[in-house]
């Protein structure tokens, strides 16, 4: 379980964040959506504890940080990145462990590739990899997938609903893209905009009455509508 | 290397000789303008006592190089471990940079004495700047997110320094080193001016003034092209050490495919 209690913060004279509260159950995937600058990603680095706050956070020790533009070493190759966490957080059986994890992104036989021969999708699931590799508790996600096309974008949103399903991580997403928020999520938190406050918290299970989501749902009646009902939350502050 | 890339500046370097040579033929004064024939000339028959020369000026130049160059490093990683440091520290390596040289020799040659450490020493003044100031802009300009990534792991400075900030600002250091492999040079001749004219037999710089002092004008040329091409060989193997540790994965040094 990860609880946000009481949560602000201030840059200078600017009031980034009114007071944010949330509780997410161990196990849950959870969306935050808002309008440029709701401080969504201050948010995040927030429970992160990347950024401070004069609010608490609770959150369990294994933990894993998915950056927008993958955050890979270019100097390394696809095997020294996907080992740099395990390094960092001293995790044994590197080699093995790393093995396996490029194979569930399908990335086996990249090993000695560099980033920069990779392309955006890749690079993603090479980040998503390095991750996953740590076993985490739970993964907070700054718009992982916005600096890929739109069709590696719905494969990758497929691919991560898969390792979630599989690991059972508790996932906080930062997005601006809503479809992707209703398509992972368990809940979608809907933030206003400066100073950041939660306005809405849309269950996304109960509204779209599908346990499993496959690639099918998205050109359902239902889908549709649930996007549009967050939207149309969105569209008042603009 | 392919022949086509080698060309150009073939071609430059013919223009040059060509443009040379018969500018010197129609001045008609080869005490003051010899042809480049002349200088190659002086070049082989003086040739065993440029070596002398050359091997001289090489210690002391590559000496300083060296020195500055992990001098460099250690200063500019100092500065970059806080805002304190860089702002205390900063200001007096710009000094060094605008400190004339040239006038401040004389002062060190009579600290340290007419010997090779003085030139060593005026060597590494001209040569660190460069390679401080570009290694602090390697250590500072890291990316934000790889920073982000490091600090939620709880990386240690060590560790942090190690695998992240220091070979991400590899580019930069190369870059410096690049211009301090010349200035190394510029140096150690600028040394051997000040201790002067003791031997023909010194260093590249004192030979120079040696044959100033005579009026042997193609053995100064043919020096000063000695020189040249010492710092160009500094140069052409950082260049080289800097491909190759680059060449996997930095923009300057992949090949566009």
């Amino acid at each position: 379980m990860i609880r946000v209690s009481k949560v602000t913060k201030h840059f200078d004279e600017v009031q980034a964040l009114a007071e944010v509260n949330l509780d997410i159950a161990t196990g849950e995937f959870i969306s935050i959506v808002g309008p440029s600058g709701c401080g969504k990603s201050t948010l995040l680095r927030i429970i992160a504890d990347l950024v401070s706050t004069n609010g608490t956070i609770e959150k369990p020790n294994k933990g894993a940080f998915v950056f927008q533009d993958s955050a890979l070493l270019p100097w390394r190759t696809v095997q020294g990145n996907v080992e740099l966490l395990m390094e960092l957080e001293g995790t044994e059986n590197k080699r093995a462990k790393a093995s396996v994890a490029l194979r569930q992104v399908g990335l086996n036989g990249f090993e000695r590739s560099y980033p920069h021969q990779l392309s955006g999708g890749m690079k993603m699931r090479l980040s998503l990899a390095r991750s996953l590799v740590l076993d985490p508790e739970y993964i907070l996600l700054d718009e992982p997938l916005s600096a890929v096309d739109e069709l590696t974008r719905e494969v990758l949103q497929e691919e991560l609903y898969e390792m979630w399903s599989r690991d059972k991580f508790t996932a906080i997403l930062v997005t601006h893209n809503i479809a992707e928020a209703v398509y992972l999520s368990n809940r979608v938190v809907v933030m206003s905009p400066r100073p950041g406050k939660i306005t809405d918290v849309v269950n996304i299970g109960s509204s779209l009455g599908f346990k499993k989501r496959t690639p099918e749902i998205r050109t359902t009646p239902q889908f549709s509508k649930v996007v549009n009902e967050i939207a149309g939350k969105l569209r008042t502050w603009k | 290397m392919e022949v086509k890339k080698i060309i150009p500046p073939i071609l430059i370097l013919a223009l040059f000789l060509g443009g040379w040579h018969i500018g010197a033929l129609i001045y008609d004064m080869a005490f003051l303008l010899p042809t480049p024939y002349a200088v190659l000339q002086i070049f082989i028959q003086d040739f065993n006592i440029i070596m002398i020369g050359l091997k001289q000026t090489f210690q002391a130049a590559f000496t300083g190089y060296i020195i500055a160059t992990v001098l460099g490093i250690a200063v500019a990683t100092i500065m970059s471990l806080s805002k304190i440091l860089e702002r205390s520290l900063y200001p007096y390596a710009i000094l060094l940079q605008t400190v004339p040289v040239v006038a401040v020799a004389p002062l060190i040659v009579l600290w340290f004495g007419f010997e090779i450490k003085s030139i060593i020493i005026i060597s590494i003044i001209i040569a660190l700047f460069p390679i401080i100031n570009n290694t602090l802009l390697g250590l500072k300009s890291t990316p934000k997110t790889l920073v982000e990534l490091f600090d939620y792991h709880k990386a240690s400075r060590v560790t942090s320094f190690f695998k992240l900030r220091f070979p991400s600002a590899i580019p930069n250091i190369i870059a410096g080193m690049k211009i301090s492999a010349g200035l190394s040079v510029i140096g150690a001749i600028v040394g051997e001016f000040i201790i002067g004219s003791g031997s023909e037999q010194g260093g590249l710089g004192v030979q120079i003034i040696y044959a100033q002092a005579n009026l042997e004008t193609s053995l100064v040329m043919a020096l000063i092209l000695t020189a040249t091409g010492l710092g160009f060989a500094f140069f052409m193997t950082i260049q080289t050490i800097g491909w190759y540790l680059m060449r996997k994965w930095h923009e300057s040094e992949m090949k566009a495919s």
